[in-house]
């Protein structure tokens, strides 16, 4: 049977359209019961014995629910006790419709056997499809298509019940409206809280359960605490006139009350809009897209320098918040005052599940909770659950419903659990979750790409290939390292030149563009390694065997050949797929001996004092250049191999042997960066560095100041030629300590598209062009240069996303991406290693710098550890003392003592684990002694040094 | 324009006959042959309507789309006319066969139908000056047995009855900015008044008197025709002398005279049959173009 369905439409130019569609109703859609014996379906979805223990419907039952029911309760839908569910179509189009993330998750549960959900297409049964009638809303006639898909189901089911025990459908809605409609046509209709609440086996489901909005039994005050948000229209009239700006909503770290809105102006220019305080935050949350209007210039306030925690119990008096936001006021100094702004509205929500804990409330029967999130840019969130219990301690997964205008919190629910807290396991998903790291295990798609074992290399591999597997190269990486992408050789050439390779795995020729493997390993961006885990890029078949380059074995290199003089200036240059086989795999270490034992004269050796010696000249050129030699403390843990806890930590030290690895895969960068770019000079993958922008040295200016050494920041040379020459006496860490300040006035290096930007410069390296080569195992940006180079030497097919400049330019943004966050996420997995080791420690007491100083706070680095703390002066249970903060310094006079950059400080440090909430290093004064602040010594027993494990 | 041969005892014939108020059919003068009228019969149109007559069949669809309003008439829309003589009417219209006599029918619904005394233009305005609805009136002739005028006239008005335009809001932001905005309920259109609609009578002179609904045979045996559109009441808005031959002025009165009266016997029936389509609503059973 044909119908047609119209409906009219708004063109982009104006216009109005009326477009018609066919719609054809057919007699054969089954309806997926195993009670049926009418319909003619083969496999049925549907059980006959769909029992969920309910004692509001005691019968066999399926389940309808409706679109809203579907997108506000999609984390019940998933729990494995909801089974024999009929999803109509309708519902799936509303869904996907409105709310792409929840149709994807309910795709997923239709997929999953186990789940026993189907989708009837009522909208293309014969008997189910109603049009819409004059006067009818599209959700009325939704809503009635619903009742009429479920009234079709339960007579259906009726004829057809000859053996069956009375299986009844009831359709679960949230809806006043549709629910009385569905009882006059004598359905059966719950709502949906009713019906969870009814299943008696499962009370741990309620917690799951998404409050909605029109819930009266709220936990609020009547005030209204919040401006009311504009709507959509308003705010798109606004943004068009240039009365509000549009711009990403940037939660500040360590205040909660402050925020910066990043507005991205046309081209390049973009301006970062702050907002202050409660109100005029307005509700909004980390990364949503929000409308701020700028307030007259007189308000305009600068960012504060506290650093202010929501902490406590529930404030639903906002006294002691006004006291707070008064602290931030007073901070206004006029000269710093920055555009500020308040919210007022939002464009787009980006609200995700966040991990964290709950803080039970002190009421013992209370089933309200906060629930604080991991990420301190989150505000916390009010839950209801009545497993408070079990679920204090744990690390548990909460999404956010709604912000009501009369709550001081959003209003969330219970998701999941990802078990107890302070374990290693759950920690490391916490943190893989939190900074969006995909690490699943690869699906079975992406396997499928795989060799087949047992894989060696063809005679036609041969054919298209140099063979090099007679050159003696080598490989020298950290230890316990099994993605080895890179190996080394030189050797001297009769013309008395020295012929030096790179021979870097070649990934390209397992990952073949555009199938899921690929897609996959673009999507993934980076290998993330963690402390004592690594979250693999490509399948570890891959990773640590087939591309791996190890030692006495065959395999597929992509190898770029100098022929340098002894000066080390190169005279040839060549790329090349090649062959090889390494002859040893070493650790840093173990390169080193081998350089320095005069005795060991063989091939390896030579090979490896020839690049030795031609590295050191190439790192001095890079220096003369002007590149910069930065320092940032990295930390190693002796990880115990039984128990995978931290035992000893210990900062990285470098050898010789790391430094002329770095600069022959330098070199190699920029050679290949130079090739691709002439080759493709619009769709090259480079990496550039931008130049900091003046104010950034700032800090390092003010620091250096204060202990008379000038500094010089008008170009990379002359801040390396200034780094290098400053010194003061009896304080041989000072040098260390700027080049950490300096590091961190750095700007981000990035992957780009050549064809979309003009400005090619590596800062930090003070090259003009830079790309990445060296690491296809681990980075995805080097996969997309070798197949560049690939096809720039004729050696590999182009195709057409590897030529369009716009696509490279959004895998380049996702890489940046990925990258950041894998930084982030090894930080924060050093950060816990870190913890977990003091708790086993004690309390220690350990010398460190002052490294910055902020209003009501210094922040030491302890240099043995790597580590860095915060010391606050303004407790919350104490009396504050006399605290005069300086910013010209920047220096912080407490009662008589004067703090300033780089003074040496003794310090405790010790694991706080009283707030199991975030577990911090607590660090507290010990010397210099102020009375009132600092604290005695405690004894520390000296611990019985633990032997070090290896070396 | 069709055509047949008539040879001349066939002239005399009909010529005797229409002397005698008696044609060859059986009509009187001023009978109309059977008329058949379906609306809302294009669903991808805003409104639609088929008419035969006779054999004579054409295909009135109706489109509304949203245009600039003439700058003499800011606030006023208009009607656009265009009329396809498709070669399945007749083999003559073959190629650009069709083409002059398209311009000539479109000219004449043009004018007869683009004035504010016919259509409320008025109503369609969305906002002076700047927005105003078009309607883009669109004649299909699928077979030519005479007295096209007419059968197109009443699809016009038919087709006019039945269009539906979508209604529309303009919304003004503070800083005066206009935007159009959609109803998102289908069923939610404007009507226009088709009263004062009128048709379009012809009048054929065969020998002394003068027959309306002229067939082809008769057709040939007159050597000149007067059209005249002619509202519900009997005014005459319009009228158009075709053909090679002369009139005198007496005979020009006497069939304006019956073209009014023709005329307004012909809107009410009309206009009857189109409430009663539309008063059965959504579940009508359509009859389209195999029924």
């Amino acid at each position: 049977m044909l119908k047609s369905k119209t409906f009219v439409k708004k063109t982009r130019s104006g216009g109005v359209m009326k477009i018609v569609r066919e719609h054809y109703l057919r007699d054969d859609i089954w309806c997926g019961s195993e009670v049926c014996a009418e319909c003619k379906q083969e496999s049925a979805v549907l059980q006959r014995d769909a029992c969920i223990e309910s004692n509001l419907c005691t019968y066999p039952h399926y389940l309808i629910p409706d679109t809203n029911v579907v997108l506000h309760q999609i984390d019940v839908l998933e729990d494995p006790v909801i089974r024999n569910v009929i999803i109509l179509q309708t519902v799936l189009q509303e869904v996907r419709h409105r709310s792409a993330p929840v149709y994807k998750r309910l795709k997923d549960i239709i997929h999953e056997k186990e789940k026993h959900f189907y989708t009837f297409t009522n909208e293309h049964h014969r008997d189910t499809f109603i049009e819409r009638e004059p006067g009818e809303s599209a959700n009325d006639r939704n809503d009635r298509a619903i009742r009429v898909a479920t009234k079709w189901y339960s007579q259906h089911l009726k004829t057809s019940e000859s053996d069956a025990e009375g299986l009844k459908v009831v359709l679960l809605t949230n809806d006043q409206g549709n629910t009385q409609k569905a009882e006059e046509s004598s359905l059966l209709v719950y709502k949906c809280e009713e019906y969870i609440k009814s299943l008696i086996a499962n009370p741990e489901l309620v917690d799951r359960l998404a409050l909605s909005s029109d819930d009266k039994n709220e936990i609020t005050s009547s005030k209204v605490l919040f401006p009311e948000h504009l709507p959509l229209s308003r705010i798109q009239a606004g943004i068009k006139s240039g009365s509000f700006l549009q711009g990403s909503f940037r939660a500040s770290r360590d205040n909660y009350l402050e925020a910066t809105v990043f507005v991205q102006g046309e081209g390049e220019d973009s301006t970062e809009v702050l907002i202050q305080g409660l109100q005029n935050l307005n509700r909004a949350v980390h990364q949503d897209v929000v409308a701020v209007q700028l307030l007259p210039r007189n308000q305009w306030v600068a960012p504060s320098a506290v650093v202010l925690q929501d902490e406590g119990t529930a404030k639903d008096d906002d006294a002691e918040e006004e006291e707070e936001e008064k602290a931030l006021r007073i901070s206004a100094a006029e000269a710093a005052s920055k555009p500020t702004g308040k919210i007022v509205g939002i464009i787009k929500r980006s609200w995700r599940p966040y991990c964290g804990m709950l803080n039970a409330s002190q009421i013992k029967e209370s089933t309200r909770h906060l629930f604080t999130p991991a990420d301190r840019r989150i505000p916390r969130i009010r839950i209801e659950t009545r497993q408070s219990s079990t679920l204090a301690g744990q690390r548990i997964m909460v999404a956010i419903d709604g912000w009501p205008k009369h709550s001081r919190y959003p209003n969330g629910h219970f998701v999941r659990s990802l078990g107890s807290a302070g374990e290693k396991d759950t920690e490391q998903e916490v943190l893989l979750l939190e900074h969006d790291v995909p690490h699943q295990d690869f699906s079975q798609a992406v396997l499928s790409f795989l060799p087949k074992m047992p894989w060696a290399i063809t005679p036609e591999d041969m054919v298209k290939r140099e063979d090099l597997r007679h050159l003696t190269v080598c490989s020298v990486d950290p230890p316990g390292c099994t993605d080895i992408d890179d190996a080394l050789h030189c050797r001297e050439l009769d013309n008395g030149n020295l012929e030096v390779g790179v021979h870097i795995a070649d990934v390209s020729h397992f990952i073949r563009p555009g199938n899921a493997m690929d897609k996959e390993a673009a999507n993934r961006g980076t290998t993330v390694y963690l402390c004592g885990k690594r979250i693999d890029m490509v399948p570890e078949l891959l990773s640590s065997n087939l591309c791996s380059l190890r030692s006495n074995v065959e395999r597929m290199a992509f190898s770029c050949i100098w022929e340098m003089n002894d000066k080390a200036e190169i005279l040839k240059t060549r790329f090349t797929k090649s062959v090889i086989n390494s002859k040893a795999s070493l650790t840093y270490a173990e390169a080193q001996m081998r350089i320095d034992d005069t005795t060991m004269n063989d091939d390896i050796t030579q090979s490896l004092r020839g690049l030795n010696k031609l590295a050191k000249i190439l790192k001095r050129q890079r220096i003369e250049k002007g590149a910069l030699t930065l320092s940032s403390l990295e930390v190693r843990f002796h990880i115990d191999s039984e128990t995978h806890d931290p035992i000893d930590l210990q900062t990285k030290e470098l050898m010789e042997t790391n430094s002329m690895v770095e600069e022959f895969m330098l070199l190699a960068n920029i050679s290949v960066a130079q090739k691709i770019y002439d080759e493709f000079p619009d769709c090259a993958m480079l990496r550039k560095h931008p130049a900091p922008p003046p104010s950034n040295y700032d800090i390092l200016l003010k620091a250096a100041k204060s202990k008379n050494v000038e500094i010089h920041t008008d170009s990379a040379k002359a801040l390396a030629d200034s780094l290098d020459g400053a010194k003061v006496d009896g304080f041989p860490y000072f040098n260390t300590l700027l080049r950490i300040l300096a590091t961190r006035c750095m700007m981000q290096a990035v992957y780009f598209c050549s064809g979309m930007d003009s400005d090619f410069h590596h800062y930090g390296l003070a090259s003009p062009i830079y790309t990445h080569f060296t690491s296809p195992i681990r980075r995805y940006a080097d996969i997309i240069v070798h197949r560049l180079l690939a096809v720039a030497i004729a050696a590999d097919s182009t195709y057409p996303d590897l030529m369009d400049k716009h696509k490279q330019s959004a895998l380049a943004n996702n890489l940046n991406y990925r990258h950041k966050m894998s930084q982030y996420a090894q930080r924060a997995s050093v950060a816990f290693h870190t913890q977990l080791f003091f708790k086993s420690r004690g309390i220690l007491n350990e010398a460190g710098y002052v490294l910055f100083v902020r209003k009501n706070a210094i922040i030491v680095l302890i240099p043995k550890f790597g580590l860095e703390g915060t010391v606050f002066f303004d407790t919350k249970d104490k009396a504050a003392p006399n605290l005069v903060f300086d910013e010209e310094g920047p220096t912080l006079k407490v009662e008589q003592h004067n703090f300033c950059i780089f003074d040496k400080v003794k310090v405790t440090i010790s694991l706080d684990a009283s707030n199991i909430q975030h577990q911090k290093i607590r660090m507290a004064l010990i010397d210099p002694v102020i009375p009132g602040v600092s604290v005695p010594a405690p004894d520390v027993e000296p611990q019985a040094k633990k032997p070090k494990l290896d070396r | 324009m069709a055509t047949v041969q008539v040879s001349e005892a066939e002239k005399v014939y009909i010529l005797h006959g229409i002397r005698d108020d008696l044609r060859v059919d059986g009509r009187g003068c001023e009978d109309y042959r059977h008329m058949e009228i379906e609306t809302d019969v294009v669903s991808n149109t805003d409104g639609s309507a088929k008419v035969t007559l006779g054999h004579t069949a054409v295909l009135v669809g109706i489109k509304a789309e949203i245009g600039k309003p003439r700058p003499m008439v800011p606030n006023e829309g208009y009607l656009e006319f265009f009329v396809d003589c498709s070669a399945n009417a007749t083999p003559e219209f073959e190629g650009r066969g069709g083409e002059e006599l398209g311009t000539e029918l479109s000219n004449t619904l043009y004018k007869v139908f683009n004035n504010k005394h016919s259509v409320d233009l008025k109503s369609l305005c969305i906002s002076a000056g700047e927005h105003c609805w078009v309607l883009y009136v669109d004649v299909l002739l699928l077979q030519c047995d005479g007295n096209l005028y007419d059968a197109i006239s009443v699809a016009v008005k038919a087709a006019l009855f039945s269009t539906k335009i979508p209604r529309v809001h303009i919304s003004a932001d503070d800083e005066g900015g206009k935007e159009i905005e959609l109803s998102d309920d289908p069923y939610d259109c404007m009507r226009l008044n088709v009263e004062n609609v009128p048709c379009i009578v012809t009048l054929c002179k065969v020998g002394h008197r003068h027959v309306v609904d002229a067939t082809l045979q008769e057709k040939a045996c007159s050597v000149a025709s007067l059209i005249i559109s002619v509202t519900h009441k009997g005014t005459v808005t319009c009228t158009r002398k075709v053909g090679g031959g002369s009139l005198d002025p007496e005979s020009i009165f006497e069939m304006t005279e019956a073209g009014k009266r023709v005329g307004k016997a012909l809107h009410a029936p009309l206009m009857k049959l189109l409430q009663q389509e539309e008063s059965l609503g959504q579940k009508r059973q359509k009859v389209g173009f195999l029924g």
